[in-house]
Parts: structure tokens; C-alpha cells; sequence
């Protein structure tokens, strides 16, 4: 294989799109097409590229300081980078397809250009990141990714401004941990080269370091405290930009480096940092979570759901245990699958019924068959029902925690039984939320304002019943993946955890429940001759039918309600628990301290130019 | 895997089908003895279900029919599965690591059945019961995981079901906690006193399943009935050391005890003292035992009698009485577990 194919995947879309921000938005049928065929010819050579071997490209730019400032573009294929590169292009395509037929906002047709360019340059720097081995190409890639977030939450119309800034100021902010962190890697390392480091997180500064980069991994991929961008970006981006995006490539972007941070660039052991990784997690897990289960809004709830589950993630990571990180980074991509399909029909639902508030809602699983299905079949996954994908890699990464407590010693092992509740407690509460869900939009009864409702276009169900379909086949043949992908891209020896699920034994036992599953199913439908279709008992009263809907929307009264909870709810509500509406509030104060300072009266000026010649003078004059 | 395995596991569907009907109808006579009444013969479980399989069905209009009738499928499946993963267990065939934690989340599909079906059948008072059949379910989860970890501690670590079950947890302060603990979440995992919020008769009109009827309904009552013997097996399994004769000592002739003065004293107070009838008991008591199923009824007669002496609760009271108590309970036991094992203290 000619080695300039690995640069076509970033370079390509990456020209494409900046020159299609330029062009005029009227040319929206030339921008469907070109993106389509770009996104079709990257997955092909994302394709390519997973079933070849290891190759590289190098294209020299720039030297300085005696060849330890070295600027050259360095792309190299990795095992972890090609697997994940398959499936970013894979969502890259999806979604494009999705956008084609999508009826979207007046904001998006006027601003197509900016849509689709902005597609093309997150494809092209999502490609770059996952084969850059320059870690300062890979932040340009980075930067890329995040301004073009940015560009797509803008087009969701004028209320998105406030939320696509915010994600630019948080994404950003962590973006300058990242330049930080790398410089202070590269003061030490002298190489800018990610395969040449290896670090040892043991003194001041490679802590530092490795905090700083983990920052930038976990702001990108949205777990807690830095994760408000991303509830704010949900309610208000179009769903297909929170499906590619937030939902899908961002997540695996910032796990890529999570575990590049952690095993390749640093070699973490048991310790404090995994503690900090542990805590983040569980308390991604646990708070996101309970925030998720009272919201009222669609897109918001599914948010925070994508906030809840990178907790899984890190959790299993930060297990340092094989199993454990296998599962990780599996969860990874349960996770895009699914919560890009959850996006997407969350799309479909407010494209067709006109609104994503949950109270509105009711019934339409009658009336949107696929959409439906697809929803439910993806809420079973991301709450861990057997046998869908969710499940798998949940049950992979309990059992590394419970592995790291029965292999390791010390304070993060002994605190094993915490990260374990709060895993399996999530996973409840996640059930909980997307029963409201389900149970708000889909089933409940059809309000009299949602009767012409009707099923989405072919080519947006094409792209859910996609996802929906390998929610299932990587839960029930979940070695297929895992052998494939997972432990060839972590380097562990396939087969080497725990997984014998698949055994003889139990193979039987499972075609054996199938066949009952027939018969009965069988007896069922001979029984269903003998079926009639009634009205609702409603113990005899006669009522409006709008009258007997129950939403969703306060089922968990209960627990918001709660003595030692509801101040918790109510804080959350006015955000005190959001680092960027505290920061800006720290802003604010800053700022009008120095309003205080200017006030243009002369003695306050006169008394700091003295005050500051003290100062001076002291420091001139010291001398012992 | 011989034909003959094959054909033998294929025959444990139909026993657990059967010794499900046969708990519930002890639950049913052991009720009965409690509140003074003469109860249902023994095949009155199977009479009902099988005037139930050859009624009508009634489908709401409004319902989302499919969702309607696949949802007692999911659960009967699921708890079949889980029984046969516990059987599987008991009879200590090869099995897989971590199949407990699939055991565990296996249990979540009877309820999440339930609440698909309450939800798709649109009507109000469905829907209130499938409200609080996901709140029920998001109270006792928490209990019941660290109810499973103090089990995890008190063995060492071990992910497997027969692993666990070669070990007795229950002989220790912790264990003995968590095992309460734990059958409490049972009593509210199968929907009875004083956790029976969901079905509620008296306010809901029995809640999720208010528009079942029919062989849809046959098959709840099926479902409900497997669960009654998988979800004892599994506290069996986790707490009392399993199947097995090789603890007939310890736990088993206690609850061999325990049953006999039940029995008795049911049987005297209910004032028409039969010898034959409760000679009758006894022998059921007394295979039971030898078939080393004394821990199964012990837990089975524990969980009625809780259902029978107290009133149902509310949801709120029933999630704070998880939350609060039963949560502070188990953190306190997995603390004395922890100290234990640092200190090789089994006791503890």
C-alpha cells in the first residue's frame, strides 16, 4: 500500500470543507453530494486502512532548536487509531446520510455551507487525531474538531449562540490545558514524537502534565465537572449534530487519548491519579445520571445521559486491570452506537411531532414503527439489558473493578465496593430514565394534537435501524468485536480475560429457551384468533381521551422531592454546580473590581502610582 | 454435551414451570393458614392458569399492541433463563465466570416486562403502576447490589455462582445483615406485601397488569409463579451455600426447625388441628429437605410470613425505608466484612 493513502482521510476533507465555508450556502444540492461521496470514499479508506498492516507517512515542515523543536507531519497507522478511525468514519457517514433528508431548520438551509463544511472538517480532523503521532498535529487536529463543533451548534439557529460559545470556551479552555501539558511533556521528552515517550507520572512536573492532558481527554468527551457544555449544546443543536459529535466521535476522541495518556504516553500505575480518574468517573456516573432522570426535555435528557456514560468509560480505564480497559474502551463504542441512534430518533421525533418536550409527547410508537423500535432496542443497551451491547461491556468493566480489588493493594482497590454501587447503581437509574423516556414519547397515549403524525423518510431510518441492528449483534456476538477490534487495538492477547459466556453449556441452554421462545410466541398467535380490541377501562368513567394521559414527566417526583436531594435538584437548576457560570461569575466580580479601580478620580490614581513606588523601592533597597 | 444432558435440560423447563405453581400454592395455603382459612386445593395455581389460557384476549384500542403482547414474553423468557442459569449453578455444570452478575441483571427483566407492558397499554392507572414499579425497582437495586458485595467480600471474590455457593456468608454478622437485607428486596422484587405498590388492588385496580386479560394474563401469573422459585434459588445460592447436603447440618436443620414449629403453630391456631394434614406438611418438608430444597422453603415460608403481618406501604416510604435503612444497614455490614477479612475474623 502506497503510504500517501493514510493522508488522503484527513487531508481531503479538510480542504474540501474549509473551501465550502466560503462558498454561497444556495449551492446546498453541490455540498449533499460532495459530502456524501467524501464521506463514502474516507469510509472505504478507513476500510483499507484497518485491514493492512502498520505503514507511516511523514512530511517535514520545520526544525528548530537543533532537531528537538521538530515540526513534521507525522501520520502513522496504530492498531488502536485504525479501529477507531473505522468507526468515527462509519458515524461520519451516517450522519451525512441522515442530514440528506432531514428536514431541518430554516437556520441550517441558510447556512448549508457552514453544515456541511463543517462535517468534512470534523471527519478530516477526527481522521487526523486518531493517525497523527505528533502530539502537536494532533492538537491542531483537536483545534480543528472543537471549532468545528463550534460552526455546527451555531447553526441551529439564534438561541444555539449562547450554547455553541459555551462549548467553545469550555472545549477551548481545556484545549490550552492540552497545549500546557504538552509543552511541559515536551521539556521533558525533547520529542514531540507519541511512540518515542514514556513517561513515568512520578514527580511534580509529569503530574502536572498528566493532569492537564486529561483534562483536555475528559472535557472533549464530557464527564464531570466539565461537562456543562454539553446539556447546553443538547437542547438547542439540531439532533444530528449532537448525534455526530457529542454522542459519537467526540466520545472517541476523548477516550483515544485517555488511554494514549494512560498507557502510552504515561505509564500509569495504582496510585493517587488513578484515584482522581476512579472519582471522576463514579461521580460522572452517579450525578449525571440522577440530573438526567428529572429533566423535561429530550435532547437534554439524552445530554446528560452522554455525560453519565463516559463515567463507565474512565472507570474502566482507570482499573489499570486488562479486563477492565478492554471494557472501557468497548463501552466506548457501544456507547456512539447507541447514543447516536438515540439522537437520531430523538431527531426524528421533534422533525415530525415539532417538539422535544416530553409533556407534549405520547403514543407515537403506533405511528413511527422504526423509529420505535430502533429508540427501544438502544434504550435497552445504554441501560444494560442483556443481551444488547450496553450489557457486555458493563459486565466487563465490573468485572475489572471487582478484579482490581481482588489483585491490588491499596487505598483505590480497597475502595473497590464504591466504584462497583456506583456502576451498578448508574445502570439502574439509567434503566429509570429511559423508561420515562420510552414511556413519554413512544408508548402512554397519542395526544389529539399529534394524529398526523407519520414515519420518517427511508433514508433517516436507514441510518437508526443501522445503529439499532449492531446494538444487537455486538451484544449477543460480542467476541466478534472484542477479538477484532478491542484486543488487537489495546495489544492484550485475545481471549486473555475472563469471557466465556459463549460456552457449550450455556449455548444449549440459550437454543433451548429459543425454542420455548417459538412455541410460545407459536401459541400466542393461534390464541390470537380469539383476541378483541376494547377501549381503555377506565373504571367506568367517561372521560376525554387527552384527559387520561400520564406523562412521564413526573415520575421521579419522588425522587427530586426528597428531603436530602431536593436542595441538590434546586442548586443544579441554578446552576451553582457549573464551573463556567462560576467562573463567569468570577469574572464578573474581577471585572468589576477593576471598574471599582478606574473611576477617574485623581487620588485613586495618585495613591496606587504611591503605592506602587513603595513597592518598588522596597524591592530595590532589600538587602539582606 | 451429550443428547442426554441436552434432553435433561430441556426437562428442567416444565419441573421449574411446576415447582413454581407448587410455591404458589404454598404461599396461597400458608396465607390462608395465617389468616384462619381453609385455602385452595394443590392444583388450584394450575386450575387458574389454564381457565385463563382459553378466554378472550383484550387488547386496548389506544394500545401499542405489539409492545402489548410481546411484554409477558420478555419476562417469562427472562426468568426462565435465570433459572436455568441457577440450575446450571446448583448442579455445578461448568459454568462461566461472572455469571452472577448476569444473574443480577437478568432479575431486571421481570420488572422492566412489567413496566413495558403497564406503559403500552395506555391506561392512567398502567401508567402510575409502571411509575412505581421503576421507582420500587430503583430503591431495592441499590440495597441489593451492596447486598451482593458484601457476598463478594465474605468469598473471597468470586464471580461465579457455584463458586459462591461452596461458601455459607449467611454464618456471619455481615452475611447474616445482608441476607436480610436482601430478602427484603426479594419481597419487593416479586411484588408482594407490603411492596405490592404496583399492582395495588385496592387504589390502582391492580396497576400494570389492569388491561391483561386472557392467556396474556395466564402468562404473568406463569411468570410470577418461575419467579417464585428463581429468586429464592438465587439468595440460596448466595447466602445459604447452595444445594447441597454437605451443610444439611448448619443451615438446613435449622430451617428444618423453624418450618416444623411454622406448620404447627399454623395448624394449631387455625383451630381444625388434622393429624393427617399436617403429617401431610411434614413430608413435604421432609423430601424438601432431603432433596437438599430445605433452604428453598425456609426462604419461601420467610417471605410469606412478611407478606402476610404487614400493610402495604407507600412509594416514597418504600424507596426512603431502601435508601435510608437498608442502605446505612449494609454499608455498615460491608465495613464489618472488610475489618473481618483484614483481620481473618469469619465471624464478623
Amino acid at each position: 500500500m502506497a503510504n500517501v493513502i493514510i493522508c488522503i482521510p484527513v487531508l481531503l476533507p479538510l480542504i474540501v470543507g474549509f473551501l465550502m465555508l466560503f462558498l454561497p450556502s444556495k449551492l446546498s444540492v453541490l455540498f449533499r453530494a460532495s459530502t456524501l461521496i467524501i464521506s463514502i470514499v474516507t469510509f472505504i479508506l478507513a476500510i483499507v486502512i484497518f485491514t493492512s498492516g502498520e505503514s507511516q507517512y511523514s512530511w517535514h515542515i520545520l526544525n528548530l532548536a537543533q532537531g528537538e523543536f521538530d515540526l513534521t507531519l507525522l501520520l502513522k497507522v496504530t492498531s488502536l487509531g485504525k479501529f477507531i478511525l473505522l468507526f468515527a468514519m462509519g458515524f461520519g457517514l451516517l450522519i451525512t446520510l441522515y442530514s440528506l433528508k432531514a428536514r431541518t431548520t430554516a437556520d441550517v438551509q441558510k447556512n448549508s455551507n457552514i453544515y456541511y463544511g463543517s462535517i468534512l472538517l470534523t471527519i478530516g480532523g477526527s481522521a487526523g487525531i486518531l493517525l497523527s503521532n505528533h502530539l502537536l498535529f494532533l492538537l491542531i487536529f483537536w483545534e480543528i474538531v472543537t471549532a468545528s463543533l463550534y460552526l455546527l451548534i451555531a447553526t441551529g439557529g439564534k438561541s444555539s449562540n449562547f450554547a455553541a460559545t459555551k462549548s467553545f470556551t469550555m472545549i477551548g479552555a481545556s484545549d490550552a490545558a492540552f497545549l500546557i501539558g504538552l509543552l511541559i511533556v515536551w521539556s521533558i521528552q525533547k520529542t514531540f514524537v507519541i511512540s518515542n515517550m514514556h513517561l513515568a507520572a512520578d514527580s511534580t512536573l509529569p503530574v502536572i502534565a498528566f493532569l492537564l492532558l486529561i483534562t483536555a481527554a475528559i472535557t472533549k468527551a464530557g464527564a464531570m465537572p466539565l461537562h456543562t457544555w454539553l446539556p447546553a449544546s443538547g437542547e438547542y443543536a439540531s439532533a444530528s449534530v449532537m448525534a455526530l459529535l457529542p454522542a459519537a466521535i467526540d466520545k472517541l476522541l476523548g477516550i483515544y487519548l485517555l488511554v494514549i495518556v494512560v498507557r502510552d504516553i504515561f505509564e500509569l500505575t495504582p496510585g493517587i491519579l488513578s484515584l482522581v480518574l476512579m472519582l471522576i468517573g463514579s461521580a460522572t456516573i452517579i450525578i449525571a445520571v440522577m440530573v438526567a432522570m428529572v429533566q423535561h426535555n429530550l435532547k437534554r435528557l439524552l445530554s446528560y445521559h452522554a455525560i453519565s456514560q463516559v463515567g463507565y468509560m474512565v472507570l474502566g480505564i482507570a482499573t489499570l486491570t486488562p479486563i477492565g480497559i478492554a471494557g472501557g474502551v468497548f463501552h466506548m463504542l457501544n456507547h456512539a452506537i447507541y447514543k447516536c441512534c438515540l439522537f437520531l430518533c430523538g431527531g426524528s421525533v421533534e422533525q415530525q411531532a415539532g417538539t422535544a418536550e416530553l409533556d407534549e409527547l405520547g403514543g407515537l410508537g403506533n405511528k413511527m414503527p422504526w423509529t420505535f423500535t430502533a429508540c427501544l432496542i438502544a434504550a435497552l443497551s445504554i441501560s444494560g439489558v442483556p443481551p444488547f451491547n450496553g450489557f457486555v461491556s458493563k459486565w466487563m468493566v465490573y468485572q475489572g473493578v471487582i478484579e482490581m480489588g481482588n489483585k491490588q493493594t491499596g487505598l483505590v482497590s480497597g475502595l473497590w465496593p464504591i466504584w462497583l454501587v456506583s456502576a451498578m447503581f448508574g445502570s439502574a437509574l439509567t434503566l429509570a430514565s429511559f423508561v420515562k423516556l420510552i414511556h413519554s414519547i413512544f408508548l402512554s397515549r397519542l395526544p389529539s394534537s399529534l394524529k398526523e403524525v407519520k414515519e420518517v423518510s427511508t433514508l433517516q431510518i436507514i441510518p437508526v435501524v443501522i445503529l439499532a441492528g449492531l446494538c444487537v449483534i455486538l451484544g449477543i456476538f460480542y467476541y466478534l468485536p472484542l477479538n477484532t477490534f478491542i484486543y488487537p487495538g489495546l495489544g492484550l492477547e485475545a481471549e486473555t480475560p475472563v469471557l466465556s459466556l459463549w460456552s457449550a453449556g450455556l449455548a444449549t441452554i440459550l437454543i433451548i429457551v429459543g425454542i420455548i421462545i417459538g412455541v410460545l410466541i407459536w401459541f400466542v398467535m393461534r390464541l390470537s384468533a380469539n383476541i378483541r380490541v376494547v377501549h381503555t377501562w377506565n373504571c367506568g368513567e367517561k372521560s376525554d381521551s387527552d384527559n387520561l394521559i400520564v406523562s412521564g414527566t413526573h415520575f421521579y417526583k419522588t425522587v427530586s422531592s426528597m428531603k436530602c436531594l431536593k436542595p441538590l435538584y434546586l442548586g443544579q437548576e441554578k446552576g451553582y454546580f457549573d464551573i463556567y457560570n462560576q467562573s463567569g461569575r468570577l469574572g464578573l466580580s474581577l471585572t468589576s473590581l477593576l471598574k471599582w479601580l478606574h473611576s477617574g478620580i485623581l487620588p485613586m490614581y495618585l495613591t496606587w502610582v504611591i503605592i506602587g513606588l513603595l513597592a518598588v523601592l522596597f524591592a530595590l533597597c532589600r538587602v539582606w | 454435551m451429550s443428547l442426554f444432558t441436552v434432553l435433561l435440560w430441556i426437562l428442567v423447563v416444565p419441573v421449574t414451570i411446576v415447582l413454581g405453581l407448587a410455591a404458589s400454592w404454598i404461599v396461597r395455603k400458608v396465607s390462608a393458614l395465617v389468616q384462619w382459612r381453609v385455602g385452595p386445593p394443590l392444583f388450584q395455581p394450575a386450575y387458574d392458569v389454564i381457565k385463563l389460557m382459553g378466554k378472550e384476549i383484550l387488547i386496548p384500542e389506544e394500545a401499542n399492541k405489539s409492545v402489548f403482547m410481546m411484554a409477558p414474553l420478555i419476562g417469562f423468557v427472562g426468568v426462565l433463563l435465570l433459572s436455568l442459569i441457577l440450575w446450571n449453578a446448583l448442579a455445578v455444570q461448568r459454568p462461566f465466570v461472572g455469571d452472577v452478575i448476569v444473574a443480577i441483571y437478568l432479575m431486571v427483566l421481570p420488572s422492566l416486562a412489567l413496566i413495558l407492558g403497564g406503559s403500552s397499554s395506555a391506561s392512567p392507572h398502567a401508567s402510575i403502576g409502571t411509575a412505581r414499579e421503576m421507582k420500587l425497582v430503583m430503591g431495592y437495586e441499590l440495597p441489593l447490589v451492596l447486598a451482593f458485595i458484601v457476598v463478594l467480600i465474605k468469598t473471597g471474590g468470586q464471580l461465579s455462582l457455584a463458586g459462591i455457593s461452596q461458601q455459607v456468608p449467611v454464618l456471619s454478622i455481615s452475611g447474616m445483615l445482608a441476607f436480610i437485607v436482601a430478602l427484603l428486596c426479594v419481597q419487593a422484587k416479586l411484588g408482594f406485601v407490603p411492596f405490592d405498590i404496583a399492582e395495588a388492588e385496592t387504589e390502582l385496580g391492580s396497576g400494570v397488569l389492569m388491561e391483561y386479560s386472557g392467556a396474556l394474563l395466564a402468562l404473568w401469573k406463569v411468570m410470577q409463579a418461575v419467579m417464585l422459585v428463581a429468586l429464592p434459588f438465587f439468595l440460596m445460592i448466595l447466602f445459604l451455600g447452595g444445594y447441597g447436603t454437605n451443610h444439611l447440618t448448619g443451615v438446613g436443620a435449622i430451617s428444618a426447625i423453624i418450618l416444623l414449629i411454622v406448620f404447627v403453630v399454623g395448624r394449631f391456631m387455625s383451630g381444625r388441628s388434622k393429624f393427617l394434614d399436617v403429617m401431610a406438611l411434614l413430608s413435604f418438608i421432609g423430601i424438601c429437605i432431603l432433596a437438599g430444597l430445605g433452604k428453598y422453603v425456609l426462604i419461601l415460608v420467610l417471605l410469606i410470613l412478611i407478606k402476610n403481618t404487614n400493610p402495604r406501604l407507600k412509594i416514597d416510604q418504600a424507596m426512603k425505608f431502601f435508601w435510608g435503612f437498608c442502605t446505612v444497614t449494609l454499608v455498615v455490614s460491608i465495613i464489618l466484612a472488610s475489618l473481618g477479612n483484614y483481620y481473618n475474623v469469619s465471624w464478623l
